[in-house]
């Protein structure tokens, strides 16, 4: 392309369709401009388009596309070719910096964003000038530019925040600061200087504090690896001039707007995060300064409003005098009873109040306050580094702290007490602090773990909580009813049991509240009291203690799924699924109920899937009240199928991929149910589970192979009488799995259904077929999951066919095959299989190999016979071999590019481990022993003298072992 | 089988599966650009000298009022005159000037292309003033920056020196050995090239029971810069020369002997294994050990230095330190007031940490575990990572009853504070000694427990806003610790995966197998 207005114009025209809202007319401009972005001068079109086309939106239309470009192209990856030409390359970097200097401001971010991409790939070595044409623009006087360097400066330098330390990285920040530490620090004391004599001129004000915003950000990026030398050497300067800007204050820089952080605060903040890096990192250089920053932070808090934009420099401040405050050699800079005292007043205290922002959220988004209030999401609040504060605090200061505020706590409760409809927020805070101040290790199972000695829980509980929870209105003051439900639900540990039950129905009661937050908090705390661990392993709550109000807490949940905005609470959904499970046959009486309610939420709720864990408790309930019911009434499981079979036909008919899973694994679990010959209304589905689009989507497969396990062991005699054709079908998703190496081990659990369930008659056509494709697999890409796998499928077919028919089938495909397996197979690598089932299985199956296959005895195979008893005495004694190929690390990570639904596992649809070998050999030992002396009674003489020859002494010992343990001696 | 390969076996097995232990322990250098301002606890390179030696006091005061004030051009007239008085005179100027304390005026002196006159004189065996003159200017001089010592090199100063160590004047010899000094100080170039001039057997032979103490101070510290710096080290031969001296030097009462010869066995012993070994044969390690006792910082740095890179070594050299006693002196070290000892302290024990479990019993046994949780909870910010270093090799290398006994000894609640640290690495390494202990507790069946225990710590809260870390192996690292065992109690199984297309049909072509 070349330079011309021609090419302009068009350029401009395809640019002016990106922007057209009908994709008709945008998508072909974006293909265009995309075909031809790798041709020369494309770039430089697009730079000359910024700078001086007529119209504005082209402008910076064209900004935004050169950023793209420069973001999708300017890397240049080995052994791909180069995008962009060079003389594009040197006219770029020639270009843009002056250009970025002179663009309106909008531009000029994009700009500058591109010169950061640019500088992370070519700076310092290919861009060596870059440095110095910033530097000189500090000279401009002109704090557009200034600023517009400061930005890019910035976008350039903050991944210092973040890499690890390196020889080349470490080289670039010196060159940084050989260039730049000094024109920086210049320009900061002049900044400063034009800041008083223009203290009177707001807008130059703006432009100037936006400058030292920048500086004080570099000047993080900068110090962030280590304290360079020009920086202590410049303490001095930076520490006084920071310190002078944290106390400074301007009418003219206020804003009035109550959210957004202005100017000043977000310099302040940057000053405050500045000051914890020195104190953290460069103590020593630091501690002359950190006395001063510490008072001057601390008068900053004391002096700052309550308003949300404030929040951010607040939080900041606080956090950082947390973070001093329990170092013991600044201890002494809080140690005073009267620095305390004013601390917890003028700090702590007011930055704990429910604010007018709280309030709306309470209400408004309450799935944000919850998120925020109950997962500890909080961290960047208010609250929330008031509450660090008081932790830091009381590792040195735990009486007194805890002491003044006992004080705070009363007084706000009488407070509260005197006119409870107008200062609810007191009462509010009291038990903000009250909380704050007794938790000292916390974990969401179990809530507070350690408590501070000096609260009195359980009589701040029964005085001050309890009450506001028995009082006969639900809905009255709900901000304090969320406070106490959660104050039951984190101390659940603290408090005795006895208030625990008394509080149950409280709780309960509490299903009922209007606000979303109450009756979610309620529902949360019942299902945490139910998972709380008694002694021995039982849970603390008993069914029999919930007699009484298993009625009313079934009805109260169901019904608090109906409140608004809580159709879908997760919460509530959890809380039905612990409730099933704690209260087990109870909930009988109520299941008929239970299910048409459950079922018509999973039907509501298939139109729209949104919300992941409601609709994952909603299965796990569904499951609970199957297996509660069937255990006690097997016949049950009838009525289930005819509840459930419609909506999942309906499911499955619209494909709704996020439950297909799901139902799989509850008809798994009804299927199991089962103990007669499989139903007619199963085997009708059975061809479709076979549809090959179904096996496309990566979270249908566990729950699917698992489903056809199931109808393989309830019916494997239906399928071969009554549907023999769909055999070959089966096969074929077991050879679709085998082929995936991250899937194979799925086609493994098929296959072994197979050969254990369906009768022999109906798959011997395929046997030798199934084999070959095995051999394929291993000869092509073996890895360590397959080799396992192919192991113990080979033995569960020597134990249900016979060695001999192993060996036969083998030696049919290939002449010497059975050999070839043992000898590069089966010997070397069957100290890799795991798990008790699986090396139980390859026991007794090279048992029978052993002594149950002639050619073992009289062919050539004879040589490997005592090498591969070696190798099952080394199965039963060596440490599992668990080392994996380097290349193999990465299979699972490589092919996770194209999952769609996640496959999440029902626990309480869990299936229960299957031992295909348990009654027939109890101790593969004795087995072994057993069978050997057997073998050895048969030719005499031959056993010993194979062992004495080529078995090692150690194997020998372990093997002498088994023989003496079965009383059994070789001939 | 003996049991150390059995347990070098099991860990390569379970733990160090990709990490060996020489990858773990640290060598001093990792890094070799520096940001911080050069180390004030160093040894000084080079020095000048400008106190006023006895030989000024006792001069006559004829002499005195001899000094009168000279300009530079009536130096280089001087200089360059034939007139041995003149030339005294200007040359005691010259000394005189670059022995002032403030700004002495270097450059000047060299543009005024004297050296090598100067460098005539050392050789003017008739008057010992004036070679004692131009040894000490051309001192001062070399004792600059590398320009200023190249200039006096340059000027032939290296022979002439070597042969004035055996001056029948000791003031003079002492002089050269002062310049030496500096000029080893410089770097390895010179070093070796005083080395190739021999400057070694008349610098030993000054050494003996008579050497008056400020004599053999200077001789132990021109020592040390000859046994200084790396790229390329000292030659071998040279080193095995030194010492045997270097061994009966630190014996010596005089604490700043012994200082500078411990600051030369710091440097022979900063680098490979043979050279590390070549200081542990001659059994010095015990007196080393006893020196870092010391209370006095000049002693205790370089002693500490030294048999800190000597547990840098194999696992016999670092088993030689700890029988010297080293485990005995390290508490106290890790809880010195000064930071850099802190942190020499921490990394010593890093990499004794590094060692196979029976020196990581060792370190238990001797009571390392407490000082240890110590730093890491309150010490500086320096010796805090090489603590967190230390905690990570050990719960890499030790068995599950050795980590266990590490977490009972508190290390998680500072380990996981360090979690907000300012530094990606240190974060990393945090990150992977976690994935470390939750591996042991999988063996003993307490994942839940340790779940527990590092949430109650706030430790699950600061991993888990680790996923949002600019630096994508923290993040990494993090989500991957989230993922394993912090899922939730309904644990979601992501079953990754895709599959090759292809139909469902039951089909097979039979090829020829060889496996």
């Amino acid at each position: 392309m070349e330079l011309s207005d021609a090419n302009l114009q068009t350029l401009t025209e395809y640019l002016k369709k990106t922007l057209d809202p009908d994709p008709a007319i945008r998508r072909p401009a974006e293909k265009f401009l995309e075909s031809v972005e790798g041709s020369q001068n494309y770039p430089l079109l697009l730079l000359t388009l910024l700078e001086k086309s007529q119209e504005n939106v082209i402008k910076v239309c064209a900004s935004v596309t050169f950023k793209n470009y420069i973001k999708r192209n300017w890397r240049i990856i080995e052994d791909e070719p180069n995008k962009i030409c060079e003389s594009d390359r040197i006219a770029i970097k020639a270009n843009i910096v002056p250009l970025m200097l002179s663009s309106p401001e909008q531009i000029q971010k994009q700009l500058s964003d591109a010169i950061s991409i640019i500088g992370r790939e070519d700076f310092p070595q290919k861009w060596p000038d870059l440095l110095t044409e910033m530097v000189n623009r500090f000279q401009s006087g002109d704090f557009h530019v200034i600023n517009g360097v400061l930005r890019t400066a910035h976008s350039l330098f903050k991944r210092y925040r973040h890499e690890f330390k390196s020889n080349e990285l470490w080289t670039e920040i010196k060159l940084v600061l050989d260039a730049f530490a000094l024109p920086l620090t210049n320009l900061f004391k002049a900044t400063i200087e034009l800041c008083s004599t223009h203290a009177n001129d707001a807008s130059a004000l703006k432009v100037l504090f936006s400058s030292l915003i920048l500086i004080a950000k570099l000047f993080y990026s900068l110090n962030f690896q280590d304290l360079p030398e020009f920086f202590e050497d410049n303490m001095e300067t930076w520490m006084t001039n920071f310190h002078t800007l944290l106390t400074l204050d301007n009418k003219l820089l206020q804003t009035d707007d109550e959210e957004e952080a202005g100017l000043l605060e977000l310099l302040k903040s940057q000053i405050c995060d500045n000051a914890a890096l020195y104190a953290q990192k460069y103590d020593e250089e630091f501690q002359p300064y950190l006395p001063r920053f510490v008072t001057a932070i601390w008068n900053l808090l004391v002096t700052t409003g309550q308003e949300v934009k404030y929040d951010l420099l607040v939080s900041n401040a606080i956090q950082f005098l947390a973070s001093v405050c329990e170092r013991p050699h600044y201890k002494h800079l809080f140690e005073d009873q009267n620095t305390l005292t004013s601390i917890c007043e003028k700090v702590i205290v007011p930055n704990m109040e429910f604010r007018a922002a709280d309030e709306e959220a309470f209400e408004d988004n309450s799935e944000e306050y919850i998120r925020r209030d109950l997962e500890g999401s909080d961290i960047d609040t208010r609250r929330r580094a008031a509450c660090d504060l008081v932790r830091g605090l009381c590792k040195f200061f735990e009486g007194p702290v805890t002491g003044i505020f006992s004080g705070y706590v009363n007084s706000m409760l009488q407070e509260y007490a005197k006119n409870p409809s107008v200062n609810w927020k007191h009462k509010d805070a009291a038990i903000y602090l009250v909380t704050s101040l007794a938790s000292k290790a916390q974990t969401q199972k179990h809530g507070i773990t350690q408590a501070n000695e000096l609260v009195n829980l359980t009589e701040f509980f029964v005085n001050h909580i309890q009450p506001d929870l028995k009082s006969a209105s639900v809905n009255e003051f709900p901000v304090l009813k969320a406070d106490g439900i959660k104050y039951i639900m984190i101390f659940r540990n603290q408090v005795p049991k006895e208030q625990l039950l008394v509080s149950i129905p409280l709780l309960i009661n509490h299903l009922q509240a209007e606000s979303i937050v109450v009756h979610t908090y309620a529902a949360h705390a019942l299902e945490r009291l139910f998972t709380m661990r008694g002694t021995s392993n039982t849970t603390l709550i008993t069914a029999a203690e919930m007699m009484p109000f298993v009625e009313v807490l079934l009805t109260n949940l169901f019904k608090a799924l109906t409140l608004p905005g809580s159709s879908e609470n997760e919460y509530i959904m959890k809380a039905i699924m612990r409730s099933f499970s704690l209260l087990q046959e109870s909930i009988i009486p109520y299941i008929p109920s239970v299910i048409t309610q459950l079922t018509q939420k999973l039907l509501a709720v298939s139109k729209n899937p949104s919300k992941p864990h409601f609709n994952h408790y909603m299965f796990e309930s569904i499951c609970l009240s199957i297996r509660i019911t069937c255990k006690a009434n097997p016949d049950a499981v009838g009525s289930f199928e005819e509840a459930l079979f419609m909506v999942f036909t309906e499911i499955l008919q619209n494909d709704v991929q996020e439950f297909i899973p799901y139902v799989f694994q509850v008809m798994s679990l009804l299927l199991e149910m089962h103990k007669n010959e499989i139903p007619s209304s199963y085997m009708a589905l059975f061809p479709h589970l076979l549809q090959p689009v179904l096996w496309e989507r990566t979270g249908n497969i566990p729950p699917l192979v698992r489903l056809l396990q199931a109808y393989l062991e309830r019916g494997a005699n239906t399928i071969a009488r009554a549907a023999a054709d769909k055999i070959p079908g089966l096969l074929g998703v077991f050879q679709k799995l085998i082929a995936s190496k991250a899937n194979d081990h799925q086609g493994f659990y098929l296959l072994n259904s197979i050969i254990e369930h369906m009768p022999p008659e109906s798959v011997g056509q395929y046997r030798k077929q199934i084999f070959i494709l095995l051999f394929q697999r291993l000869q092509n890409s073996k890895t360590t999951k397959f080799i396992k796998s192919f192991l113990v499928f080979i033995n569960l077919y020597c134990i249900k066919y016979g060695a001999l028919a192993l060996q036969e089938i083998f030696d049919n495909i290939q002449p010497k095959m059975f050999g070839m397996v043992l000898e590069k197979i089966i010997i070397p690598e069957i100290q890799k299989v795991s798990g008790q089932v699986e090396k139980k299985i390859c026991a007794v199956g090279i048992t029978k190999i052993l002594t149950e296959c002639p050619p073992m005895m009289d062919t050539e195979y004879t040589k490997l016979w005592t090498p591969l008893l070696q190798a099952l005495i080394g199965l039963f004694e060596l440490p599992e071999d668990d080392t994996i190929p380097d290349e193999e690390h990465f299979i699972d990570i490589e092919d996770t590019a194209g999952y769609q639904t996640a496959f999440s596992q029902l626990a309480f649809a869990g299936k229960k481990e299957h031992d295909p070998v348990g009654q027939m050999v109890n101790n593969p030992r004795i087995h072994l022993a057993q069978s050997l002396h057997k073998l050895s009674t048969a030719c005499p003489g031959r056993v010993p003298s194979m062992l004495s020859t080529s078995l090692n002494a150690e194997a020998l010992q372990y093997l002498q072992g088994y023989l003496q343990a079965a009383s059994v001696t070789l001939l | 089988m003996p049991v150390g390969s059995e347990q070098e076996k099991h860990m390569r097995k379970f733990k160090n599966r990709g990490k060996d232990v020489a990858a773990m322990r640290r060598q001093r250098v990792e890094v070799n650009i520096e940001l911080r301002k050069a180390k004030k606890d160093e040894q000084i390179l080079k020095r000048r000298n400008i106190s006023i030696t006895p030989l000024e006091e006792s001069s006559t005061s004829q002499e005195k009022k001899e000094i009168i004030q000279m300009s530079l051009e009536e130096i280089v007239e001087a200089v360059n005159g034939s007139n041995t008085e003149l030339q005294l005179q200007a040359t005691q100027a010259t000394r005189r000037m670059l022995s002032r304390q403030r700004d002495p005026p270097l450059n000047h002196i060299i543009e005024l292309g004297i050296i090598p006159r100067l460098v005539e004189f050392l050789t003017r065996a008739d008057s010992a003033a004036l070679q004692f003159e131009a040894a000490w200017a051309l001192t001062n001089i070399a004792s600059g920056t590398s320009d200023h010592t190249r200039a006096v090199v340059e000027g032939g100063a290296i022979p002439a020196f070597v042969s004035l160590l055996s001056s029948p004047h000791m003031h003079i010899s002492e002089q050269s050995v002062w310049a030496l000094g500096n000029i080893a100080g410089d770097g390895p170039l010179y070093r070796d090239a005083l080395i190739n001039c021999d400057v070694i057997p008349p610098l030993l032979a000054l050494v003996s029971p008579v050497t008056p103490i400020g004599f053999l101070r200077n001789i132990t510290w021109t020592l040390s810069n000859l046994c200084r710096n790396k790229n390329p080290y000292p030659p071998l031969n040279a080193v095995k020369k030194i010492l045997p001296v270097l061994i009966c030097l630190v014996q010596h009462e005089d604490k700043e002997i012994i200082s500078d010869s411990c600051w030369a066995l710091s440097y022979l012993t900063d680098g490979s294994n043979d050279r590390i070994q070549i200081v542990v044969d001659t059994g010095i390690l015990p007196r080393l050990v006893e020196l870092m006792a010391d209370t006095e910082l000049i002693v205790l740095t370089p002693a500490l230095r030294a048999i800190g890179n000597v547990v840098t070594g194999t696992d016999d050299q670092t088993q030689a330190a700890i029988n010297a006693g080293i485990l005995a002196v390290l508490p106290r070290l890790l809880r010195h007031t000064k930071a850099t000892i802190q942190k020499e302290a921490a990394w010593a024990l890093s990499n004794i940490a590094a060692g196979p479990c029976r020196q990581i019993q060792q370190l238990i046994t001797c009571g390392l575990l407490p000082p240890l949780v110590e730093l890491l909870e309150k010490g500086d910010f320096k010796a805090q990572k090489e603590a967190v270093w230390a905690v990570a090799n050990f719960t890499t290398g030790g068995t599950v009853e050795q980590v266990v006994e590490l977490v009972q000894s508190g290390v998680l609640k500072p380990l996981l504070n360090l979690l907000s640290a300012k530094d990606s690495k240190t974060i990393l390494v945090i990150l992977d000694t976690i994935a470390n202990l939750f591996l042991a507790a999988e063996k003993l069946g307490e994942t839940e427990r340790l779940c527990l225990l590092v949430e109650e710590l706030d430790g699950l809260e600061k991993i888990e806003a680790l996923q949002t870390h600019d630096n994508n192996m923290v993040y990494r690292a993090a989500l991957s610790i989230i993922e394993k065992y912090f899922a939730g109690e309904e644990s979601t199984d992501f079953q990754p995966g895709s599959d090759e297309d292809g139909q469902l049909n039951f089909s097979v072509e039979k090829k020829d197998f060889n496996f």
